[in-house]
């Protein structure tokens, strides 16, 4: 019983089925005893499924996103059954930095962290250098992700990446980067710890950033 | 041939003078720049405003701006309802008349979108549909036909209701009805398809000679939505509007950016003509008109990307790599890939022009 219910939320997740079928499913699952640490491992490892196929071409990006919604609702439903154990992998601060107010990109990353486990502090758009900096300070994040759509912002990063360095807040945090004019020369080129092409590839990029 | 000639010759797969150049948009950060005048609160041709005066004033920058970068084509969007205006939000946002939270982005000085005044699709119930009938529609095409007469092409601009759909909803609540209530999501793009059949033919009675589809059907891996609901919605509703058109002899071309490969075959059966070909999402314009250049009228594609980051020369030998791959037997109109949007350099737009006016002319010749 509890390897079936667990195999058809790791499915659920894989196939991109509905919020109320899975939502359904993890509420069988905890009424059954199951852990909902448990749930989290297989939901994670059906978002990764999901995410492979949408790397392989064989899903579309309507379907990735849905597989986030789903994560996000089941891991708020998860959250009321573990009030005293922490369940964030590490925390991020996000968000598009000045000059630059797309947020689709940095949406999705945003969504798919959490979903994934990341505690995740959205700054919004046209986020300064100077207000990265006092969120890194302030919420001692594991990871600090700017994005742009904009080629105009790109300097942006790297005045935030400056910033951090000269107050010594840069070695406490790893910086990743991402959207359409980034790329990974770039990302070297300003001392970024990782970039990501798409959500999928941030996502890895933020759990090996912290493994 | 003057320039409207050479689209028509051009639309009919058939070698004009000269490659037909033109963008479907330009930044006014360049519009400026290009007629050397400051311009105070430019909005783009958007509809956000039934105020005719300042819509005139566009119309007129456009067309000079056009004509002065010898453009053989001018791309005009439909207008807002006279005395029409847009509902602002105490944030500083408005609501456009398709429910489309918008915010004015200081940077492009254009509008984007931020959110959706549709919170569930209950919302939609009590929404005011706008009507394809209401005065002043189609004031900016009728302004711009004035201007432009029978020497420069006019195209008018026709949102893709699946387009309308994904940015009326934000895209998290479209993604989700999509999945669990799709047959909310199927009849709001039936029921702004319609919408714009009857646009269409507004457009076409006030002197359009082609309609572009405008809104993007792919991202830089591939279609938006799986390709199974563009075969089942979203191409039964664009076949009927291509319909529209054709009954006029008016054609269609269809924008997306992205990768549409997927997508390429059944789009070749139904429009007469393709825009953007993005290369940045890995599109190769020779391979589309070696496949399809008999049925499609290729518009594209020199990188919006590189427009934006490399030199004017790099954009010289660009524009000859697709001069030199797709130009051949007519059926190609030089463009970027997106719009002249403000992060690209003046100066590699104006070398994609002048390489397209050196080594655009007819027969095309090795270089």
């Amino acid at each position: 019983m509890e390897h079936s219910t667990l195999e058809r939320i790791k499915n659920a997740f894989a196939d991109v089925t509905s919020v109320e079928d899975v939502k359904e499913l993890v509420k069988a699952a905890l009424a059954s005893g199951i852990q909902p640490s448990e749930i989290m491992r297989n939901m994670s490892d059906g978002l990764s499924s999901a995410g492979q196929k949408y790397e392989r071409g064989e899903f579309f990006l309507s379907e990735l996103i849905m597989s986030g919604i789903m994560a996000q609702e089941v891991s708020q439903l998860l959250k009321s059954h573990m009030p005293n154990s922490t369940t964030s992998l590490a925390t991020v601060v996000i968000g598009t930095v000045k000059g630059d107010i797309h947020d689709l990109g940095k949406n999705l990353v945003s969504m798919m962290l959490t979903s994934a486990g990341f505690d995740v502090v959205d700054l919004g758009v046209d986020v300064p250098a100077d207000k990265f900096v006092e969120a890194v300070r302030a919420r001692i994040p594991q990871i600090a992700a700017m994005s742009c759509l904009l080629t105009t912002a790109m300097n942006q990063m790297k005045e935030t990446v400056t910033n951090l360095d000269e107050i010594g807040l840069r070695k406490n945090v790893k910086i990743l980067v991402g959207g359409r004019p980034i790329t990974p020369d770039f990302a070297r080129e300003i001392r970024a710890d990782g970039y990501g092409e798409d959500a999928i590839q941030a996502l890895k990029v933020a759990q090996n950033a912290i493994s | 041939m003057n320039k409207r000639d050479r689209i028509f010759t051009t639309l009919d797969h058939r070698e004009p003078d000269v490659v037909p150049i033109t963008e479907l948009a330009i930044d006014p950060i360049h519009i400026e720049a290009i007629l050397g005048t400051a311009i105070a609160n430019q909005m783009q041709l958007q509809p956000l405003t039934g105020r005719r005066r300042r819509e005139e004033e566009v119309v007129q920058r456009t067309e000079r701006v056009f004509t002065k970068l010898g453009f053989e084509m001018v791309a005009c969007e439909p207008s807002a309802p006279d005395e029409w205006s847009p509902s602002p939000n105490p944030d500083g946002t408005v609501n456009d008349e398709w429910g489309r939270v918008l915010v004015y982005d200081p940077t492009s000085r254009v509008w984007i979108q931020r959110g959706s005044a549709f919170k569930s699709t209950e919302d939609f119930d009590s929404f005011a549909f706008p009507d394809p009938h209401a005065p002043g529609r189609v004031f900016t095409i009728e302004s711009m036909k004035k201007k432009v007469g029978d020497e420069m092409a006019l195209a008018g601009v026709l949102r893709d209701p699946f387009a309308y759909a994904w940015e009326m909803f934000q895209v998290t609540d479209f993604v989700r009805w999509l999945y669990e209530k799709p047959n909310f999501i199927r009849s709001v793009i039936e029921r702004v398809t319609n919408f714009n059949l009857d646009l269409a033919g507004r457009m076409i009675d006030a002197g359009v000679d082609l309609i572009v589809g405008d809104g993007d059907y792919c991202e830089k891996k591939g279609p938006l939505v799986p390709v199974k609901f563009f075969k089942d919605v979203i191409f039964p509703n664009l076949r009927k509007q291509v319909e529209v058109a054709h009954r006029a002899g008016v054609k269609f071309i269809k924008h997306t950016d992205g990768n549409l490969n997927p997508i390429l075959p059944d789009l070749a059966e139904i429009v007469d003509g393709v825009h953007s070909l993005d290369p940045s999402a890995g599109v190769e314009i020779g391979e589309v008109k070696r496949y399809y250049g008999g049925k499609l009228v290729l518009m594209g594609n020199v990188s919006v990307d590189n427009l934006c980051t490399r030199t004017p020369q790099d954009i010289v030998e660009e524009t000859k790599e697709c001069l030199r791959a797709t130009a051949a037997a007519g059926g190609f109109i030089l463009s970027s890939s997106n719009s002249w949007y403000s992060n690209a350099k003046l100066e590699n737009c104006l070398a994609m022009v002048s390489t397209g006016r050196k080594y655009g002319r007819y027969p095309i010749g090795s270089f």
